[in-house]
């Protein structure tokens, strides 16, 4: 006989009920909490495996330090960032793989491609076929952003480009070249596209600045070369008063080495714009003193308190220096999480409007701020300058800042000789 | 092979392709069709390769010439010139055809080892060809700008069930096709020059021809692997037609089998899970593999399907007392060669 409570509810039905709230309160209210906290994934393409492994640890340090500081803060209204990484192998096809897998099967809502040039052109077919919010934080080509026919709307650059690194370094070597009256050139770049375009555009900037500048030969190493003894002969051999070279990481540590032991400084100015980054800087045996380069990223350029503090915190946190790689992805992390913040959306359109022609406050960038300029969707203003080794820390220590108003003016001429406006 | 027999092939294609349709219905997330499209590419690219060193016994080293060649020449086509999908696809059968009998006329003629390194050079040409013709062919930065892709017949190109349909409709002919050359007399004729070249001249065959056809017909199916390829990164690299393309096929053959004519698809579904599944859980993507290579090598001693068909084979075969004339057919279907 069941026992009937006076408004007819059964004692079974109270306690069906009752065990069904007790079930709903474990169950149901954490699962809406947790469907509130979703987290936001990003999805990271890059290279964890082989030479250039360094890239891939370099680049997920950089955009990890971003997102553990807005987590830490919040998130976004409670929903806290989520980096996936995946290693490309520096093989095209595999990065547009993971790109796919992460926008169909993982649920990522942004991109970051923090793998090499060839593969940032297959991840920005993806980002032209899905629409999704893509930033390309270490492709340095060029073209990537600069030809108007491989726009895509939702496609930024946060990385350093070819252009602006061969003005800046042209404009530097003429007035070294033109003090020191170094008017022999030779070239000794890595035998591939970004060495050939490289090479090419610093030479031309050179000869612009200062016109009595003379190539008077070119080495070509191949990509991961071990043994450079054939370049070093033929340059000794050439005897040019300055050598170029856009050798970079073990490469240019190899072959700074190498040079080392056929004396080739004392013989001959050499301007290697990668060697300002701590990857090479701390690998090479015995740096030697007096070679000219680039700043790819250093503690003391720009040489603030802020930026010497973002170094001191990156190298506490992960117990290494931070490098070119970090502070990109760094500023393509900040430039997203600013944009979520400002559009409280994952939308990819309302994200990429946002970011175009956006600045961010960062201390690697020229009076601590970045610039996403609007219309290429590339990444202006950051610090860029030139200097001379030393053989201890900081290594590079008088970098010579590059008047950004010059590389905009001779990028626009170059756009136009390119026909690219 | 009868023409009955091309009927109930061709009856079966379809229906696997029907249901094949029907797979992304079931499956959810687009995830699958990647995979599938991804497949596609590298089923028939490595079936493609089998035809050669499991039917032929031609040990090819250089047969991602021809994945490299169908990519690049399959995106040129489209980026250059107003065409149709159709007409490029055409015409990428065609140049690979040519681009495969002077290759071929070259390299058939030798045997083993030196056959096996004249057609890894001659991949490795177009490779130095594809990264030094940079206004052509983007050199080392790829062809960019993305594949164009017109509708044709009602098929957008540009969307994910469309291209799932369009590449496995392609994988199930291309097997189709590919099944019934092995099954034809042109097959058998290949066995025959595999098993004892020096013999087949006195049977009236001409084995340098033979070796030619062959070699042109396989590098036409991996050129349409290498276009399948070209339209799911929407692009080509150099990659494409680097040596490595070529292992990865030869990979897929060993893990698969040679024995069996689907063992090379099984062989690429093996490696394509390995990679997607190893990718996402370690950076040690190449030792991982290198240890399923050696399970296979040093364990099975042969590919899956090979193995799966020594023990159904040996299941087939009574324990005790078998006939003699049984034990002998037993014996002459021992030897692990693709067909028997």
């Amino acid at each position: 006989m069941t026992k009937r409570a006076p408004n007819g509810v059964g004692r079974r039905s109270v306690l069906k009920g009752t065990a069904a709230v007790a079930a709903a309160s474990t169950i149901g209210f954490p699962f809406v909490s947790k469907a509130q906290n979703k987290p936001i994934k990003v999805g990271m393409v890059t290279v964890l495996s082989g030479r250039v492994a360094i890239l891939g640890s370099a680049s997920q340090k950089g955009a990890q330090i971003e997102i553990d500081a807005f987590n830490a803060a919040g998130g976004l209204g409670g929903r806290p960032i989520e980096l996936i990484v995946r290693d490309s192998k520096a093989k095209p096809e595999e990065a547009a793989r993971i790109a796919r897998e992460f926008i169909n099967s993982e649920g990522c809502e942004i991109l970051l491609d923090a793998d090499t040039s060839a593969a940032a052109f297959a991840i920005q077919e993806i980002a032209r076929e899905t629409g999704i919010l893509t930033i390309h934080t270490n492709s340095e080509t060029s073209s990537l952003t600069a030809d108007p026919k491989l726009h895509v709307p939702t496609a930024f650059r946060s990385a350093r480009q070819g252009i602006h690194d061969a003005i800046a370094g042209g404009s530097y070597a003429a007035e070294v070249s033109k003090a020191k009256k170094l008017n022999r050139w030779m070239g000794c770049s890595p035998d591939y596209a970004y060495g050939r375009d490289s090479n090419k555009l610093f030479f031309e900037y050179l000869k612009r600045f200062h016109k009595d500048a003379e190539v008077i030969g070119e080495s070509w190493p191949k990509l991961f070369q071990p043994d450079y003894t054939e370049q070093l002969t033929k340059i000794l051999q050439s005897k040019p008063q300055a050598v170029y070279s856009c050798l970079w990481g073990g490469d240019l540590t190899a072959f700074i080495d190498q040079s080392s032991i056929y004396n080739l400084f004392a013989q001959t100015e050499v301007f290697a714009i990668n060697i300002a980054d701590y990857a090479v800087l701390t690998a090479i045996k015995n740096l030697p003193k007096g070679i000219h380069s680039g700043s790819r990223y250093l503690s003391t350029f720009p040489p603030t308190k802020e930026n010497a503090d973002w170094s001191a915190g990156y190298r506490k946190k992960f117990n290494e220096y931070p490098l070119n790689w970090s502070w990109e992805n760094s500023a393509g992390t900040k430039f997203v999480l600013d944009a979520l913040k400002k559009t409280n959306s994952t939308d990819s359109k309302k994200l990429a409007e946002a970011i175009s022609g956006a600045s961010i406050s960062v201390p690697y960038g020229v009076d601590g701020k970045l610039t996403m300029r609007a219309g290429d969707n590339t990444l202006i203003n950051y610090s860029t300058g030139w200097g001379q080794t030393i053989q201890k820390d900081p290594f590079v220590p008088d970098v010579k800042s590059v008047d950004w108003k010059m590389i905009l003016d001779l990028e626009t001429e170059w756009k136009k000789t390119m026909k690219y406006i | 092979m009868t023409r009955s027999s091309l009927l109930r092939d061709s009856l079966i294609a379809i229906a696997v392709f029907a249901v094949l349709a029907l797979l992304p219905f079931i499956v959810p997330g687009k995830g699958f069709t990647d995979f599938m499209v991804r497949l596609a590419a590298f089923g028939i690219f490595a079936t493609s390769l089998n035809l050669l060193v499991g039917y032929a016994g031609m040990e090819s080293f250089g047969h991602g010439l021809f994945f490299g060649l169908g990519c690049y020449s399959f995106g040129l086509i489209m980026q250059t010139f107003p065409v149709s999908i159709p007409v490029a696809f055409l015409a990428t059968v065609g140049l690979s055809i040519v681009v495969g009998t002077v290759v071929g006329a070259i390299c058939v003629r030798l045997n083993e080892i030196y056959f096996a390194f004249v057609t890894l050079a001659f991949q490795m040409l177009l490779h130095s060809l594809i990264i030094a013709w940079t206004p052509i062919t983007g050199g080392d930065q790829g062809l960019t700008g993305g594949i164009p892709r017109p509708p044709f017949l009602g098929i957008r190109l540009d969307d994910y069930y469309h291209l799932y349909l369009f590449s496995t409709g392609l994988l199930v002919a291309s097997l189709l096709a590919m099944y019934h050359i092995v099954q034809s007399p042109f097959g058998y004729t290949l066995r025959m020059i595999r098993d004892n070249a020096a013999r087949a001249p006195f049977l009236g065959i001409n084995v340098f021809r033979v070796r030619l056809m062959a070699y042109v017909i396989a590098g036409a199916f991996g050129a349409i692997g290498g276009m399948i390829m070209s339209l799911f990164v929407s692009g080509a690299f150099p990659d494409f037609a680097y040596w490595t393309i070529s292992g990865e096929a030869i990979f897929m053959i060993m893990l698969g089998g040679i024995t069996v004519f689907l063992g090379p698809m099984v062989g690429a579904v093996m490696l394509l899970l390995l990679n997607d599944f190893v990718t996402k859980m370690t950076t040690h993507y190449g030792l991982v593999l290198g240890l399923v290579i050696l399970l296979f090598a040093l364990g099975l001693r042969k590919g899956l399907m090979d193995f799966a068909a020594d023990l159904w084979r040996d299941r087939q075969t009574p324990t005790s007392g078998p006939r003699p004339d049984t034990a002998a057919k037993t014996a002459a279907s021992a030897p692990a060669r693709a067909g028997e």
